[in-house]
């Protein structure tokens, strides 16, 4: 079954303006997410406080091509795509799908019109599977809702014909998710975002949950997916060496911002963030013969209650001046491809 | 020199509902006095089990029915209890994955701290209290004296790991196992986390049995290292010889399916299937049904331990046909992507 037999379930015209060749399939602009602390005080409840997850994220995924999204916990990577795919409303900022501004109020046709192109893939493969419905019902559900009209013998197919697609037989459709291993879930997981063949879909952290063995065959699924369904893939991971095997480019986050976006082989060559610097030489590598000179960072990530002032790094940065705690430097193009928030960056 | 621990050949059996789980089976090692030894291996291989089973440890369904654990010359398997119990901690310590549950939350540092300490090393509370500081300053806790008295709440994930490291070694013991100890840290905490672990282990001549699945880790603290698989050691070897030239299947399936930040791989060799389930595991060689160079022998004879070269074991029929194209393959292709990647920048 061809899959570009949704078309007749298509109803409503919203990417008309869209230009693949010019513009970014999606663009984040100054993002912000805050979760508000609050306190009980008395009979009512007063925020005290805002955990800044996601602090003026500026980031855009050009069709076709893989983002990788790195940074370690807690520095707000999972909000951000939460937030991409409509799952969060943002505090401040917008995000655009194919020019079209998510948040915009909108009917429910362009809603599922938005959604049915952008899906994501969660971390956990153990919790983000209903233990209690067939994988049947777990994959058909897209179906259900993108298209009510379509008849069960067609979901049913496509269904079987998409966990073929993602390395699965036929007969797993009648079992349930206790039956399966970590890395057959994944695959669930990613069978169920590929359902209603969307365009772009965010793998949050699809890996970090698998034996070695088992995340390279999840590795080159996705690659195989990619080709076959001309997908754009945000790659969020925390582990480096991942990144670099999948993206085409990189983006560099820390406590809710970006610190460096570029192409890939770039961030390995000529870093320029000095906090990639350092993320670069933590990692231990698999080679006994490789001696480096690591540049070992003080202390912990701050908590994002309460983020530095100026550039959210300084205080643990080797090459910190006083204008860092002052001003918080702006993602900026430095050459071209090449954008890096700091005053001083590595040449 | 004799090996600090020599672990001979031993079974350790779990007995659940659906069936004996044979989670060791047959296993040998040993681990030099002052030597820092890795254990790799994917998740339910063995590594933990190994050193459960040394500490006598093991879940209640769990049992060592076979072998010897020979630590010092003495059997810890034949060991009575009350003296096993002088052996844990003070002669063998072992740090746990997870910092966030290996501390009990509703005490203090110090009284976790000193309550061991005071007593292992038979010393007053006080003399304890001045160990526990020493100890928390050498491993880079900021301000210990203050911050003895803090709830493990207050301390950060890579702060606890570094607690527990400190806990460990105040007792000045002879081997520290460290199960899979960063495991739950950010990269640039873990980096962190290794350098006070080597640190301490060199200041201390300590012998030590790194557990991990990172093969970056292990090639950055081990000189030594046993790979399992599947409740089985299936190669043993200087680290350099093993990630330079891995000689079992296994091993090179494991270093060839992990992206890499050296070298450029467009898709990564994988090994097909999962890891065994150890209920009713493949009889002959475990690794046999993933294996790409099985053949019939493998099926039905578990391959014998063949050693060669500096103390190399590998545990494979097919090693010797092997030899060749594994190890010149995997040497050969990453100097030449090195060298390209030189001359590039």
């Amino acid at each position: 079954m061809a899959s570009d037999s949704f078309e007749k379930f298509e109803t409503v015209d919203l990417f008309s303006d869209w230009d693949a060749k010019t513009q970014p399939i999606v663009n984040l602009i100054n993002l912000k997410k805050w979760f508000p602390v609050s306190q009980q005080a008395l009979l009512f409840s007063k925020v005290v406080a805002n955990i800044k997850a996601v602090d003026g994220v500026n980031l855009f995924l050009n069709k076709g091509e893989t983002l990788g999204l790195v940074g370690e916990s807690g520095c707000g990577k999972s909000t951000t795509a939460r937030v991409a795919v409509k799952l969060e409303e943002p505090t401040e900022g917008s995000v655009y799908f194919k020019g079209i501004d998510i948040f915009r109020p909108m009917t429910r046709e362009e809603e599922l019109a938005i959604k049915r192109q952008l899906q994501m893939v969660f971390q956990d493969p153990y919790s983000s599977l209903n233990p209690r419905r067939m994988i049947l019902d777990i994959i058909k559900e897209p179906y259900d809702i993108h298209f009510p009209d379509m008849t069960y013998e067609e979901k049913e197919s496509r269904v079987l014909e998409i966990l073929a697609k993602v390395g699965l037989e036929d007969y797993h459709a009648l079992r349930y998710p206790h039956e399966f291993s970590g890395g057959q879930r994944q695959r669930l997981g990613i069978a169920r975002a590929l359902a209603i063949n969307p365009e772009v879909i965010l793998l949050d952290e699809p890996v970090s949950a698998l034996d070695v063995s088992v995340q390279a065959q999840i590795l080159n699924l996705l690659h195989d997916l990619q080709i076959d369904f001309n997908l754009t893939f945000m790659f969020i991971a925390h582990d480096l060496s991942v990144i670099k095997h999948v993206s085409d480019r990189v983006a560099v986050m820390y406590l809710g911002k970006i610190m460096e976006m570029c192409p890939t082989g770039e961030l390995f060559r000529r870093t320029a963030h000095p906090y990639s610097v350092s993320l670069l030489s933590a990692i231990p590598r698999p080679d006994p013969r490789i001696k480096m000179d690591r540049i070992i960072l003080e202390g912990d990530v701050p908590s994002p209650i309460d983020p530095p002032t100026g550039c959210p790094f300084h205080p643990r940065c080797y090459k910190a001046q006083e204008i860092c705690s002052q001003v918080t430097p702006q993602l900026e193009l430095m050459d071209p491809n090449h954008y890096v928030s700091c005053h001083f960056p590595e040449k | 020199m004799d090996p600090i621990l020599d672990v001979k050949n031993i079974y350790t059996y779990f007995y659940t509902e659906s069936g004996i789980v044979e989670a060791l089976d047959g296993v040998s090692f040993d681990v030099m006095p002052r030597e820092p030894v890795g254990i790799v291996g994917e998740s339910g291989c063995g590594k933990t089990v190994t050193a459960k089973s040394a500490l006598r440890i093991l879940d209640k369904n769990g049992r060592t029915i076979s072998g010897e654990i020979i630590y010092k010359g003495v059997d810890l398997l034949k060991l009575p209890d009350m003296q096993m119990r002088r052996i844990r901690g003070k002669e063998i310590a072992m740090i746990f994955q997870d910092p966030m549950t290996s501390l009990n939350p509703i005490f203090r540092i110090e009284d976790q701290m000193t309550e061991v300490i005071s007593l292992h090393r038979k010393c007053g509370k006080k003399e304890a209290k001045e160990i526990a500081i020493e100890m928390l300053d050498q491993v880079g806790i900021p301000d210990a004296e203050k911050r003895i008295i803090d709830y493990p709440h207050q301390f950060s994930g890579g702060m606890r790991q570094r607690i527990l490291i400190a806990r460990a070694l105040s007792l000045q013991p002879s081997l520290l196992i460290a199960d899979e100890p960063t495991t739950a840290l950010d990269v640039t905490i873990q980096a962190q986390v290794l350098e006070i672990i080597k640190e301490m282990q060199k200041k201390l001549g300590l012998a030590m049995m790194l557990i991990t699945h990172n093969l970056g880790v292990v090639a950055e603290i081990t000189k030594r290292v046993h790979i399992f698989y599947g409740g089985r050691v299936v190669e043993s070897g200087l680290t350099e010889d093993i990630f330079l030239n891995p000689k079992h299947p296994y091993t090179y399936a494991l270093f060839e399916s992990i992206p890499s930040l050296e070298v450029d791989k467009t898709r990564l060799e994988t090994i097909p299937g999962m890891v065994p389930r150890l209920i009713n595991p493949p009889k002959g060689c475990r690794f046999h049904p993933r294996c790409k160079f099985a053949t019939e022998v493998c099926s039905r004879i578990r391959p014998p331990e063949i050693e060669f070269g500096r103390g190399r074991r590998v545990a494979c029929h097919h090693f010797e046909e092997l030899n060749l194209y594994i190890g010149k393959d995997v040497l050969r292709e990453k100097t030449v992507q090195r060298d390209q990647v030189k001359e590039e920048v």
